[in-house]
This record gives structure tokens, C-alpha cells and sequence, in this order.
């Protein structure tokens, strides 16, 4: 017997996320948190949702996202720079600019599945970190970054502090309420099929690569979206957004989290940015060396990272 | 089963009733508008309140950012040495405190309030340097953020902390651009630069080399690189040499063959290499297993020139490379005068080894910074910053030295540098002699040569 779901129903994740999202300012620095990490934490919430439809539904591991993030983070700053303070305009030509990229690469990419397709996005990502470190640093500021840029505007709001905060954390509940939808559409039925078994998928008559593209293509123009959020956020573009450490960080945030869950990654980037810029701080040199060691906890205990250990627990009650 | 199932999502369902989301959301809203409430609007002694100024408790905290983790660990955790001297030395006196003139200085903390630290990772990456300057600025209400170990990194610090209203007092930084293009209000520079090597530099060349030599660049891809490379040309140049060639080599090479074999076959008979650490360290390392510094190139020696020396870079090539090899340092823990021998000598009593320069800079840039304070009178960063702002001072291991106010840059004497023969070396410390030290008029320069603008006092 199935029953229609109510509006409610349906998006209770996105409720909670939004609940807890937009009283951050509140409860943040009460664990060490200050103004500016809960917007960066949003950025990456955007960012990880996107990479997560990519890798958790299709199954396609990809190590070149900085490379979305980069070029609109470069776009959004030179449109801050050149043409106008205003964010509206910068973010969209962002996201245009970088989308386009991705249909390329992904073109040019998806042809191949799993290691060879990690090694072609990390070959294509790279080529655009030397491009804005050699060639290009006319226009990136190359080992300095892009700087210099006003202070962004929305119309006449300054971006900075609360203002930004919840203007990020606003886009960030749209772009999950968004991913929700694409996970429960047909387009999401295809995506998990693809990571099922292509094979008998392109059986069935069913053009795969163009359900695979669509995929790394929307999940890039997240990238894209988030890679202009940071520049709104801190109009400064460094070259380490082109990086493969960029990358390989949005790879650690989602599987510590938990792939395929959407929730999961975020839970992942809120952890990993929070350890990276709180917890450092007490454990000095060593933090690295102690996330290294989680990461390979969480790894070989808890496969499914956060959302498994969340979804035990939640077994262990409702046994009782 | 299926009915347990419908059963169950029913009542998560009524779990969430229209009136269960009003609730939330007008949590949402309340938690939307109050910031409205709580915008910062505290005024003391007269002024507003900029960055974290008014400094609130009987504490006053710095921030100390530096490379714990990446490339240049090894200069970051010096840098954290001295930083956590001065500190010592700003709350019970000793250290320069005694040598530094004028000073207010008292030994008794920064105007009546301790001093406190925060440090932070900047991980040689601007971005998370960044992230770890706002944390100390938004969470650990630091009055001033001081750092960094490559000019990148200090850069882009600098904006930070000028849109934020927080003074910066840059540690390790060389090149042009800290205080030439990218200049800000809010961030001063004590190193020296770029320009300043290539002024002291090429007249010692010309002597030591002759005035018709024909000179191959290597430059690091990057803007250091490029400033260091523009700044020795036009120097050399002015000597007579001629430029036989430039190369920009990408940052992350760790093999320079390909562009030494160009060097070789080029007519050049010196070799500059506009490189830092680890580059520097291959470079030089390729240059010698090459034979380069046994060649005769024009019935010259070939010769190697090596513009920003440091101590660690001294050490990763090995002395038996670097011996005679001619460069440029801000400072020397063999330096004789009354500033370098107390900080020496304390840095030494502390830690058991002496202090590199990227220690000196960062240890004189905190002193500074307090003393400034108290000759303001007050935390107030604009007042602060005017008492920096072609401030004189003596006595902090460069002679007499002008923080000069039209680019925020340290205008005070230098070192030209030359690497020790193995055998001539007293301790694992002593890898450099001091070849001349170039007075404060020779390295100065005219400020407008560069672009920029300092900006307002008071952030937007």
C-alpha cells in the first residue's frame, strides 16, 4: 500500500538541515566555532552535495572538482574585479563558465569508468592549476592569488559577516532541497542504476553515458556554485582552489561522512573543517597525523562513514 | 510488512505538523534578524571600534600564524620560537627591550595589559592561511596577526586583515609586491625585499666578478621570482653585465637539468638563481653535479649567484656547494652589534641554537608592534598605525632603521652573504660569513617606483 508523502514528509532532511543551518550563529561558538567557518562550512555543503550525487549515485569517483570550484572562483573574483560589485551577475557568469568546462571534460572523460576516469579528471584539474600558475597569472595572480577585488555586493547589502552568512546558508538549504528532488526523480532512478550495473541498463535501450554526463554536469555546476559562494564569502582566490588537494579534501569529507547519503558529506565537510580550524589548534603539529588516523578508522570500522554509525544507533533504539 | 511500513511514516507524518514547522521557522527568522540586534556600536577613550579593538579583560592577545605543516615547516616553527621569546621578553622584560631605542617598552606587558597568544597553521596555502587568520581575529579576538613564511602567503594575509581592521606585522616575506603593488594600510613589513637584494648585490658582484660578465637567469615561476629576477637585471645591468637569457622555471620542478644544459650552451658566465628553498636546494644541487662551478665559460670562471640566502636553504645544498657563493640575507645571529647579541643570547639560553633570520624579523616585528601601542598611548589601530609610520628606531640588530610611511616598509642596513667552505665552519649553525653589510642609504629607495595604494585608515 503506498501513500502519497506530504510536502512536509518528503523533506524532513532538509527541514532539520535548515534548522540546524540557519541557528548556527547561535550554538557555533558555543564548541569553538566563530563567525566565518559556519559560512565556509556552507560553501563546502553545497560543494560535497554536488560531488555526492556524482560519486554516491553513480558511483564515478572523480579527482578534478577543484577544478569547477577553481574556474568560478577565478571567474566570480575577475567579474567582482572588472565589471561590477554586484554578485548576482558574477555568480551566474561563474557557473555558466565553469558548467561549459565540465560538459567538455566530461565528454571527454566518462568514456572511461573508475581508476582511468579518477586519473583523467586529476590529469584535467591539474592542467588547470599549472595553466593559472604559469600561463595564466597575468589574469590569477598565480602563486598569490587573485586579490584585490571590492567588497562583493548584493545590491545594497554588504557580503560580510551575518549578511553572508545567511545568504550562503539560504542557497545552501535551496541547492539540498534541489538534490533531494534529483535523487527522488527518474533522472535519480537512472543514477543509481548506472551504479548498479550500466550494463544492464544500456540493455533495457536506455542511452547511459547521457544520463552520465547530465550527472557530472550538474554535479560540476555545483562546484561551480560553490566555488563563487567562497569568493562572495572572502573575495580572495588562491591557487590551491585548482588543486588536487582541493579535490582530494572534497573525496575525504564525503566518505568520512558517509557517499550516497547527501547528508552524510555535509556531515563530513562540518567535521573536517571544523577538526582542520578548531581542534588543530589544540593538538599543534600533530592534527594531521590524527586525522589521517580517523579517516583510516572511519574506513575500515565504519565503511559508510558517519551515516552508518548514525543509521546503528538508530537500529540498536528502535530494536528495544 | 508493508503495513508496518505505511504505519510507521504515518506517524512520522503527524510527527511534523503544519504547526511544528511554523515553530521552526519562526526559530529560523528569530535567528535570521538577530544579528540586527547585536551590531557592534562600543565606543572607549574617544574612539570607535575597529577589528577587535577595544581590547576588553587585562589581557591582550597576538596571533601568530605560521607554517607548521608543508614546505617550509622548518622556517615556521623558528619563526614560533621567537615569536613566543617576545612575548616572554614583553611581559617580564629582557631581550631587546634593553637595546631597542626609543622604546616605551617596559617589561611589564603592552599598555598595563598582559600579553596572551594564539598560534595558527597556515599550512604554506593561502587559503587555509586565511581561515586561520579569521579564526584568531573572529573567535580569539586578536588585536594583531603577524606571520607567514612566503610572500604569497603574507599577501594574501594582509588583505584580510586590512578589510578586517586587524594590524598585520608581515614575518618572512621578500617579495616587491608585499609592499610594493599589494601594499596595504594595515600591514608593514620589517624584511627586506626583491629590490633591495639586487641594489646591495650587483655592486658587490661587479667587484668580486668584473664588470663584463654576461648573466643566465633561473626564476621560480611565481611572483617572488619574478620580482627577484626584474630587481637583479636592472641592477646588474646597471654594473655593465649584460643578460644573456632568463628562464621562468615552474615551481614545483624538481629537476633543472633541462634548463642548465640551456644555461651551458648559452654564452652566459654567471649563473643567478632566483630561487627559494627547496628550489634553490635542487637547483644549486643539479648546477655543482653538473660541474658548472669548475667551468670556463669567456676564459672566466663560471660563477653562481644565489640572491635570498637563508640558512635553512644553506643547509638542504650542503656547504660544500654553496662555498663562496654570493647572496643577500636580513640578518645574522653572528651579527656583532648590541641588538643581534641580546637576542642571540636569549634566543640561545631558550631554545640551545641560534635564531635564523626569519626569527629576527618576526621577534623585532613584535616588539615593534607593542611599542607602537604604548607610543599611541592606545590599541586603536589608525593611532597604532600612525606611531608605526616613519617611526626611527636603533638597537634591533640593524642599526638605525626607518619604517618608512609612504609603503609601509623597513627602510635599515643589509647583509650580502657568502657560503663557508666545510672546513671553515665552527658549528652545524655556521654555514654563512658575512661578506659586507650594506648601510641603510645604499639600500634605500624611492617607494613610487611601485604601484599601489596603502588605503584608508579606517576599513570600509
Amino acid at each position: 500500500m503506498k501513500m502519497q508523502q506530504g510536502f512536509f514528509e518528503r523533506n524532513r532532511s532538509v527541514f532539520i538541515f535548515a534548522l540546524i543551518a540557519l541557528t548556527m550563529p547561535f550554538w557555533f561558538p558555543l564548541i569553538g566555532g566563530y563567525s566565518g567557518l559556519d559560512t565556509k562550512i556552507m560553501v563546502f555543503c553545497i560543494f560535497v552535495v554536488g560531488f555526492d550525487l556524482l560519486l554516491g549515485y553513480t558511483g564515478y569517483l572523480s579527482f578534478g572538482h577543484a577544478a569547477f570550484f577553481g574556474i568560478a572562483a577565478y571567474t566570480t573574483g575577475l567579474m567582482l574585479k572588472g565589471f561590477s560589485d554586484n554578485i548576482i551577475p558574477a555568480i551566474i557568469v561563474a557557473v555558466i563558465v565553469s558548467t561549459l568546462v565540465s560538459v567538455v571534460i566530461g565528454l571527454l572523460t566518462l568514456k572511461r569508468t573508475g581508476i582511468y576516469f579518477s586519473i583523467l579528471t586529476l590529469a584535467f584539474a591539474e592542467m588547470f592549476h599549472s595553466m593559472a600558475m604559469a600561463m595564466l597569472q597575468q589574469w590569477t595572480g598565480g602563486e598569490n592569488g587573485l586579490t584585490g577585488m571590492p567588497t562583493p555586493m548584493l545590491f545594497s547589502i554588504k557580503m560580510q559577516g551575518d549578511a553572508v552568512f545567511y545568504f550562503i546558508t539560504f542557497v545552501a538549504i535551496l541547492m539540498f532541497y534541489v538534490a533531494k528532488r534529483i535523487e527522488r526523480s527518474p533522472v535519480g532512478l537512472m543514477m543509481r542504476a548506472i551504479k548498479c550495473n550500466q550494463t544492464r541498463l544500456e540493455y533495457t535501450g536506455i542511452n547511459a553515458r547521457k544520463y552520465k554526463l547530465l550527472t557530472f554536469v550538474i554535479s560540476a555546476a555545483y562546484a561551480a556554485l560553490a566555488g563563487a559562494l567562497m569568493v562572495v564569502y572572502e573575495p580572495f582566490v588562491g591557487h590551491e582552489f585548482l588543486g588536487w588537494h582541493q579535490s582530494g579534501e572534497i573525496v575525504i569529507m564525503s566518505v568520512i561522512g558517509g557517499v550516497g547519503t547527501l547528508v552524510g558529506p555535509m556531515l563530513g565537510a562540518a567535521f573536517m573543517l571544523y577538526f582542520e580550524n578548531v581542534l588543530s589548534v589544540d593538538l599543534g603539529e600533530q592534527w594531521l597525523l590524527v586525522l589521517g588516523m580517523i579517516f583510516m578508522v572511519v574506513v575500515i570500522f565504519m565503511p559508510g562513514g558517519f551515516m552508518e554509525a548514525v543509521s546503528r544507533l538508530q537500529a540498536r533504539f528502535t530494536q528495544k | 510488512m508493508t503495513d508496518v511500513k505505511s504505519d510507521k511514516s504515518n506517524k512520522s507524518a503527524s510527527g511534523w505538523s503544519r504547526r511544528d514547522v511554523l515553530k521552526a521557522s519562526s526559530v529560523g527568522a528569530a535567528g535570521a534578524a538577530a544579528p540586527m540586534f547585536f551590531t557592534k556600536n562600543a565606543w572607549a577613550d574617544g574612539h570607535e571600534s575597529i577589528g577587535n579593538y577595544p581590547v576588553k579583560g587585562s589581557e591582550v592577545v597576538f596571533g601568530f600564524n605560521v607554517p607548521q605543516t608543508g614546505a617550509y615547516a622548518d622556517e615556521g616553527a623558528d619563526e614560533l620560537r621567537a615569536y613566543k621569546l617576545a612575548v616572554k621578553h614583553l611581559n617580564n622584560g629582557g631581550g631587546m627591550l634593553d637595546t631597542l631605542k626609543p622604546s616605551m617598552l617596559s617589561g611589564n606587558g603592552v599598555l598595563g595589559k598582559k600579553v596572551a597568544y594564539v598560534t595558527g597553521d597556515t599550512q604554506t596555502n593561502a587559503d587555509a592561511s586565511r581561515t586561520s587568520a579569521r579564526r584568531m581575529i573572529e573567535r580569539d579576538k586578536v588585536i594583531m596577526v603577524t606571520g607567514g613564511s612566503s610572500s604569497g602567503i603574507a599577501i594574501a594575509q594582509q588583505y584580510l586583515c586590512n578589510e578586517l581592521g586587524i594590524i598585520f606585522m608581515c614575518g618572512l616575506t621578500h617579495s616587491n609586491d608585499t609592499t610594493g603593488k599589494d601594499k596595504q594600510r594595515y600591514g608593514f613589513r620589517h624584511f627586506f625585499n626583491a629590490h633591495m637584494t639586487g641594489k646591495a648585490l650587483a655592486p658587490v658582484l661587479s667587484k668580486e666578478y668584473g664588470k663584463d660578465r654576461r648573466a643566465f637567469h633561473l626564476t621560480a615561476d611565481y611572483s617572488w621570482g619574478h620580482t627577484q629576477q626584474q630587481s637583479m637585471q636592472e641592477f646588474t645591468e646597471k654594473e655593465g653585465w649584460g643578460t644573456a637569457g632568463n628562464i621562468m622555471t615552474p615551481l614545483k620542478t624538481t629537476d633543472f637539468s633541462q634548463y642548465l644544459a640551456q644555461v651551458m650552451n648559452s654564452d652566459a658566465d654567471v649563473l643567478v638563481l632566483n630561487h627559494y628553498g627547496a628550489n634553490m636546494v635542487n637547483s644549486l644541487t643539479n648546477a655543482v653535479n653538473f660541474g658548472m662551478r669548475d667551468m670556463q665559460k669567456n676564459g672566466k670562471n663560471l660563477e653562481i649567484v644565489v640572491p635570498l640566502y637563508s640558512r635553512l636553504m644553506a643547509k638542504g645544498a650542503g656547504s660544500a656547494n654553496i662555498d663562496g657563493v654570493l647572496g643577500t640575507s636580513g640578518w645574522n645571529w653572528a651579527l656583532q652589534d648590541a641588538g643581534s647579541q641580546v637576542f642571540v643570547d636569549a634566543f640561545v639560553a631558550e631554545y640551545g641554537f641560534p635564531p635564523s633570520q626569519a626569527a629576527h624579523t618576526c621577534y623585532v616585528q613584535t616588539l615593534l608592534y607593542a611599542n607602537a601601542c604604548e607610543m599611541a598611548g592606545s590599541f586603536y589601530p589608525p593611532a597604532v598605525i600612525k606611531a608605526l609610520e616613519d617611526f626611527e628606531f636603533d638597537g634591533a640588530g640593524n642599526g638605525s632603521t626607518l619604517y618608512r610611511g609612504a609603503d609601509h616598509q623597513c627602510i635599515k642596513s643589509m647583509l650580502v652573504m657568502k657560503g663557508k667552505s666545510p672546513s671553515a665552519r665552527s658549528s652545524d649553525f655556521d654555514y654563512l660569513e658575512v661578506v659586507q653589510e650594506v648601510d641603510r642609504a645604499t639600500a634605500n629607495y624611492d617607494p613610487s617606483i611601485f604601484p599601489g595604494e596603502l588605503g584608508p585608515y579606517k576599513p570600509a
